[in-house]
């Protein structure tokens, strides 16, 4: 292996240790996995009183909101100033993403930012529509509801079933890309998601 | 003569479909009642079970015995053809297929109706009862909503 190879992107910068993710990001990401999982299969199949699927939305809701803060105060790879990148630099990893190599990007390339940003606004929309809506059972009614109007009450709802698609196809984007990594460029994304490191 | 006749058709033509749209509006209107009234009762209940007024055994009896003669009305009148979500865009919420499907719109009806007179049963037998019975209710609305009505107009 080469000096430039081992000083590449796909290395660890020096003072930041091996550590890719840190346990923060790690553990926010595998809780939203169950949460959202649960908050979905309830809402779609769980029973007609939602307590449950309100409890699991609560948990996104919370997920969102820590991982948020942590894009602020969290280390390198969890900060959305060192990942969130402008439409050149997305546009130049868009175009040789094809190739058959590993990225070797350390942390969030610039194309995943755009996903990680995208998926965390839907889904804070997705809780506040949650947290509106109104669907007139008196029951299942979203807590903030009656502090809005009755026209906002039914937007929220009418928007709510919408978003739950379109956040399943941005999962399964997601582990489709995944997919693609480990097949096609030959790059692990699964395991430093686990354990933090990245095998060099 | 001719050139009169003509234009009294001509008239009527609009004035026809308009009269013929008053009826489904009024359909519509009475249907919304309807369910503004069995809302009105079911929100009492409601505000009861979810401790956001105090449980009466008396008022809540009220509540699910107006909700029992509510839907002791005849019905079928409410539902006449031409009235969805598509024949009156912003008038109502109801989705064409419960005309596409009466059958399984009935069904829910039917639970509706299993689960209010359980709710009946139970209203004035003190708050413990009458908890799980509206969550059920509540759960039965819910369940016809999903299939039958549109989110929003």
């Amino acid at each position: 292996m080469s000096i430039a190879e081992n000083t590449g992107r796909g290395a660890a910068p020096s003072g930041s240790g091996d550590q890719l993710w840190d346990p923060v990001v790690r553990v926010l990401h595998w809780a939203l996995v169950i949460a959202f999982a649960a908050a979905w299969g309830l809402g779609k199949f769980g029973p007609s009183q939602m307590t449950l699927h309100f409890y699991a939305g609560y948990t996104v809701a919370g997920i969102v909101l820590l991982r948020v803060v942590w894009g602020f105060v969290g280390p390198r790879t969890a900060r959305f100033a060192s990942f969130v990148k402008g439409p050149r630099a997305v546009l130049a990893y868009a175009r040789q993403m094809p190739a058959r190599k590993p990225s070797n990007s350390w942390g969030h390339n610039p194309v995943g930012a755009l996903f990680v940003v995208g998926v965390l606004f839907v889904l804070a929309l997705q809780v506040l529509s949650g947290l509106l809506a109104d669907p007139e059972d008196y029951v299942n009614v979203g807590p903030l509801a009656q502090y809005v109007s009755a026209d906002i009450t039914r937007k929220a709802l009418a928007l709510h079933e919408p978003l739950s698609t379109l956040l399943l196809i941005m999962v399964i984007g997601h582990i489709a890309a995944i997919g693609f990594y480990r097949r096609w460029k030959g790059e692990d994304l699964i395991t430093p998601m686990i354990t933090g490191r990245k095998k060099g | 003569m001719r050139k009169v006749l003509l234009s009294a058709l001509i008239a009527a033509v609009p004035a026809t479909m308009a009269l013929a749209q008053t009826a489904e509006n009024e359909t519509v209107k009475a249907r919304r009642a309807f369910y503004t009234m069995l809302g009105f009762e079911m929100g009492g209940l409601a505000a009861m079970a979810q401790g956001k007024v105090e449980y009466d055994a008396e008022a809540a009896q009220a509540h699910a015995a107006d909700m029992v003669t509510l839907t002791g009305l005849h019905t079928a009148d409410f539902y006449a053809p031409g009235t969805s979500k598509d024949d009156l865009p912003g008038e109502t919420r109801a989705l064409p297929v419960i005309w596409e499907d009466m059958g399984a719109f009935q069904e829910k009806g039917q639970a509706f109706g299993a689960a209010l007179a359980e709710l009946n049963t139970a209203a004035g037998g003190g708050l413990d009862a009458l908890r799980p019975a509206v969550g059920k209710l509540g759960g039965a609305c819910k369940a016809c909503h999903d299939d039958f009505r549109a989110a929003d107009f």
